[in-house]
This record gives structure tokens, sequence and C-alpha cells, in this order.
């Protein structure tokens, strides 16, 4: 195959890598081993060593063995960026059980529905979420529930007759007897995380990722960046790890080069301030963001964000472009540039990267990633390769890409043909092997980084009592990206206003689906087959 | 202070593009987030940046957030008295 990109590669980058089969927890393993005091979580007040950490990843290890918790078992997080999530994610791994990572966001059917379709057998968060969680397995095989009691919440829990009693995660952490590591045999392609992402209908999906996956996705991007001399550096944590960007770029990178992972957890959205005292303090080399996390904090006077980014020397924005203006900003204050991802669930994190320190071309999302194929091929049959310049459908393969969704093999042939991964990205190819995506094959929102399907947001609404019809769009936000719009058509004779509906939203659905506005009409434009005609309603939105 | 609120309305109408929200017709004890402008945490940074840009008014903590950012008046309260006493 063609490869005009190679020749952007920096000198560090090998066009091609080994890949060890090892699991993602050797990663820590072996960080241990080098570095066991490297501070490896700081979180508020808190700080674990890795020798620290890997003590309680192994007793929790214990905790769920005892609890029956098996390899290949599905254990579900519903976490906030946290040393809970750390301990729960490696002590999965080194069961050789599977993680089931949720966005904290999703709750009663939804969670329902996840949990179901993954078959989790317990289920690790917050007493936060509690509430939200018991409201959701009651008809679950969840057998398991263990929080992690930061509130206290657990004492005011009123619970129905056949539901588990909740665990608490720091009793089970000190009464685990034993603090070695389980034995279990790993083969690479083992699952380790299914990672729940949008989909069009609504329906869960989840990517099956295996740790030979995720294993390869990690050290293709730490030999993009090929910093190795940074020692115990922080890596700023604000992305969740239940995302795949979180989860590679500030949770797996963190562990595998031995950094301090400073964790801002959004709890609540008070939690945010917290990130500019956490800059100023611990003067991060990496910060993994998305493009509104950059344009809000390059908002700020030039001399404050300059003393707050000065430090930052692997500035990374992934999970929707980054605006030419925050681009040029942040080169203006700090002499560097942003380096711009592009990855996707199934690919367990990135599959193109703009070349490391130099940068790309604005506007593109750079290149492929080592041992990464990548073409453009008619949008509509999926097969013929485009020419350089013109649009059509991404395709990517390599060792990164997942071995298909869980439990849906139809599913699974749509997007997986030949080992070629169809992302439903609309993009093009330039004569130099840069990359430039121009739009969705489907009607994707990507609002805050995060994927929206209409539908996701439609369900919700068409349940509310006075909703007959609804309809979502996306339209451009300078911050955002793209900001949600939705429409509702009520039912003969009811009235409802805007704001009874956004407070619904509020109520039932994760922040980043929010629309920022409601529309109310009388009906929802749709065409003779009963299709939403988005455009219309699109066009609508845009005159607000 | 009067003034300061309404210059306050604008400009935050502004920056984070609420294009169906008029700001003359906000009233002074809307509340920022549930019930109120309903904004997330991106809007927030958003604002604090807007805040220090354009009044030199620094809220970089969770502790003075929640004291500050509850409704439109309690900023601008906080921004006069800050501005004050610089």
């Amino acid at each position: 195959m063609n490869k005009p990109w190679l020749k952007h590669y920096e000198g560090h980058v090998p066009h091609s890598l080994t890949y060890p089969e090892i699991p993602i927890h050797r990663f820590l393993s072996d960080t241990v081993d080098r570095h066991p005091d490297h501070v490896a979580v700081t979180f508020n007040d808190l700080h674990f060593t890795y020798r620290d950490v890997n003590e309680r990843v192994n007793r929790f290890a214990q905790a769920l063995l005892e609890l029956g918790v098996e390899k290949g078992d599905r254990v579900a997080l519903l976490l906030v960026n946290s040393p809970t999530y750390v301990f729960a994610f490696f002590a999965v791994m080194k069961l050789g059980a599977v993680v089931v990572n949720l966005n904290v966001g999703i709750q009663g059917e939804e969670l329902a529905r996840c949990l179901n379709d993954s078959g989790a057998k317990a289920i690790v968060t917050l007493d936060l979420f509690a509430q939200g969680v018991y409201a959701g397995i009651r008809k679950t095989g969840v057998k398991t529930v263990i929080l992690h009691s930061v509130f206290g919440l657990e004492k005011t829990l009123s619970l129905d007759q056949g539901v588990p009693q909740p665990l608490l995660f720091q009793e089970l952490l000190t009464s685990a007897e034993r603090a070695e590591e389980p034995a279990v045999r790993f083969s690479p392609g083992d699952v380790a995380v299914l990672q729940y992402t949008s989909g069009s209908t609504g329906a869960p999906k989840a990517a099956a990722l295996t740790h030979c996956n995720v294993v390869s996705s990690v050290l293709q991007s730490d030999a993009w960046v090929g910093i190795s001399d940074a020692g115990n550096a922080a890596v700023l944590c604000v992305i969740p790890f239940f995302h795949v960007f979180g989860m590679s770029a500030c949770l797996l990178i963190s562990v595998l080069k031995g950094y301090r992972m400073v964790l801002v957890p959004r709890i609540d959205l008070m939690d945010i301030l917290s990130l500019m005292e956490t800059l100023k303090t611990y003067k991060p080399l990496s910060f993994p963001a998305v493009p509104s996390l950059w344009a809000a904090i390059l908002s700020l006077p030039p001399e404050v964000a300059r003393e707050h980014l000065s430090s930052i020397r692997v500035a990374t924005s992934g999970g929707a472009p980054l605006p030419r203006w925050a681009h040029e900003r942040f080169e203006e204050l700090t002499g560097r540039r942003i380096a711009e991802a592009y990855g996707l669930s199934e690919a367990s994190s990135a599959t193109h990267f703009t070349p490391y320190p130099r940068g790309g071309p604005i506007g593109s999302i750079g290149v492929p990633l080592p041992d990464t194929e990548a073409k453009i091929v008619d949008r509509e049959t999926g097969k013929a390769e485009c020419a350089a310049g013109e649009i059509g459908e991404l395709v990517v393969k390599g060792p990164q890409i997942m071995q298909g969704y869980w439990n849906n093999e139809a599913l699974t042939s749509a997007a997986l043909q030949n080992g070629w991964l169809h992302t439903g990205d609309l993009a093009r190819m330039d004569q130099d092997g840069f990359f430039y995506l121009v739009d969705r094959k489907d009607d994707l929102i990507i609002s805050s980084g995060f994927n929206v399907y209409p539908g996701e947001i439609e369900e919700v609404l068409r349940r509310h009592p006075k909703v007959k019809d609804a309809a979502a769009v996306g339209v451009p936000d300078r911050i955002k990206g793209q900001a949600i719009v939705a429409v509702v058509a009520l039912k003969p004779g009811v009235q409802g206003d805007k704001k009874e509906f956004l407070k619904y939203c509020r109520d039932n659905m994760p922040e980043h689906r929010v629309p920022k506005a409601i529309l109310v009409r009388e009906e929802i434009p749709r065409d003779p087959a009963g299709k939403i005609l988005r455009r219309t309603v699109r066009q609508e939105a845009l005159t607000l | 202070m009067k003034e300061l609120l309404t210059e306050l309305k604008r400009k935050i109408v502004e920056e984070l593009q609420l294009k169906e929200v008029n700001p003359d017709q906000l009233a002074d004890d809307t509340p920022f987030f549930d019930g109120g402008l309903g904004l997330d945490s991106v809007d927030l940074l958003v604002l604090v940046a807007m805040v220090d840009r354009d009044y030199r008014v620094q809220i970089f903590t969770r502790e003075l957030g929640e004291k500050v950012f509850i409704t439109l008046s309690t900023l601008a309260e906080y921004i006069a008295k800050t501005r004050k006493t610089k």
C-alpha cells in the first residue's frame, strides 16, 4: 500500500513497532518494578505512589476474586476520574475480567441496557450514583454492587427486596487478607475492555477491545511523542477515563511511563475550577483535552493563559477538530503546537496524529500512526479507493482496531470489512498524505468532544408525557464545535414551554446530551416515508 | 451596579452564544445552572475567562466559584466588590 504520510514522521518515530504480547496491567507491574516511589496518582490532597497503587490493585483483585469474579466476567465501572477508578481498572485487568467502561452520565433504562448487553456481574461506582444504579439494575444480572463512599450516601439508600446490598469499596480493600497479584493466564486476544459508544438507533453498542488492541494503541501513541526523559512528570487528567481518549492518553500512557496522574474528577460543575490551580501547582508535562476545554482556557487573558500553560510540552486535542484560532493562540502563547489526534472507541483510541512536536497543517487530523493503514473509499459502495483530494469515507486498519462489537455480529460485519474499520467519517487525503475530516456519513453530532446521535435525545424527549414527536440537530458553536438544538411537537391540547423540557432533559440524560436550546413547534418535518427532514430542522435551528 | 449587571447579561449571552436568550429579559436573580441558564462546566470556564479578561477578576477555585456563580446578581456583586478593592 502506498503510504505518502510516512515522509512526515518525525525522526524519532519508527515506521513500524514491535508489540509485546502482554496484558495491559504489565504496564503497571513494570513501572512498579522500575519506579515504585514515583507518585502515580494525585487526587486533591491524596497522593499514591506506584507501589501504593499496585498494593491496592492487588487487594481489590483478591476481594473481587472472593466475590466470585473470574476470568472473562464483566465488571462495570461507573466512576469519575478518581483513585478508585485506577485501582478498580487494574484489579479487573489482573483477574482477566473485562472492564465495562460506562459514561457516568448514563442512568435508568440506558444503564440497564448496557449492563444487560454486557452481562455485567458486578458494578463499581460512587455512592453519589448509587440511587441511579439501583434504579437501573433491578432487571439485570448484576449480583454485586460496590460503592466508594465519598459522601456517606449509602446510609440513606432505601433498597427494594431482591437487589444486592451494597459493599463498600474501602472495607473490601482493608478486609482483603492477601495483597499478591492473582495468578491468571492471559492470551493477547482476550477481551479487556467493553467500550460503550453512541449508536445511531439508541441501542447500546460496545467496542470489544482486547489486551493486544489497547497495548498496541498505547505504544503507538507513546512512540509518536517519543519523550523518554520526563521522570515523574505530571499528566493532567481531566478527560474522563471512561472515554478511550482519557483511558489511553491519561491513564495508560501515564502508567506506562511512570508519570503522575493529577486527577480532576468533574463530579459537579464547580470541579472544573480546580483546573486552574492544578495547572499552576503541578505544571503538567502533558494535557490531553477536547477542543471545548482548550477553547475555554485559551479565552483567558494572554498573560494568565501563558502562566498556566507554560509547562505543557505535550498538548493534545482530540474528540473533534480544534478551531484555527485556538491553534494560533496556543502557539503565540507558548511557542509550541497543539497536536491533534483522531480516533474512535472502535480503535482503542487514536489512529491519526499530527506530527509531534512539529505539528501539521491546521485543520488536518494528521497522518496514520505506525502500522496503521488508512484510505478514503467511495462513500456509497465503501469499496473503490478515492484519489487524493476526493471526499469519501475514511477506513482504517491496524493492531489497535477492535475485534468487533460485543455480541452484535450484524453491526460488526457492517463496520469491519476485511479488517478495515469503516469510521462513518467523510474525509479526504491531500497529495502529501495528510487527512482532513469533512463531515459525517450519518447524523452524528459531536459536542464538547462527545459523540451524540440525535436518536439518543429524541428517544428521551418522546417519553415526555406532553411530547408527540421530537428531533435534534447539531449547529456550529465556537467553543463546543457543535451545540445541540432540539425541536419538540406537543400532543394535541397540551401546553408546555422550553424550560420544562430542558429541565426534563437535564434530569434524564447525561450533561453532554442536554440540548442548548429547545424549540416548541406544531409538527416535526418528516418526508413521506416518515424520516425526519433534518436539513429543514437544522435550517430553523440556525436562525436562532 | 445596575449598569454592570446589564453589561454582564449582554456579555454572557454573547460569549456563550445563547441565541434564543434576550439579555434585556433576563432577571437579575437568574441562576446560572439548573432551572436558570442551564450552563455546563465548559460554559462555566468560558465565563471565568471572560470575567478575568474583561474585569481582571479571577475566580479560580471551586470554593469561590460556589459563592459567586449562583445568580447573575451574585456574580455582579462579586465583580463590583473585587474591582473596588483592587
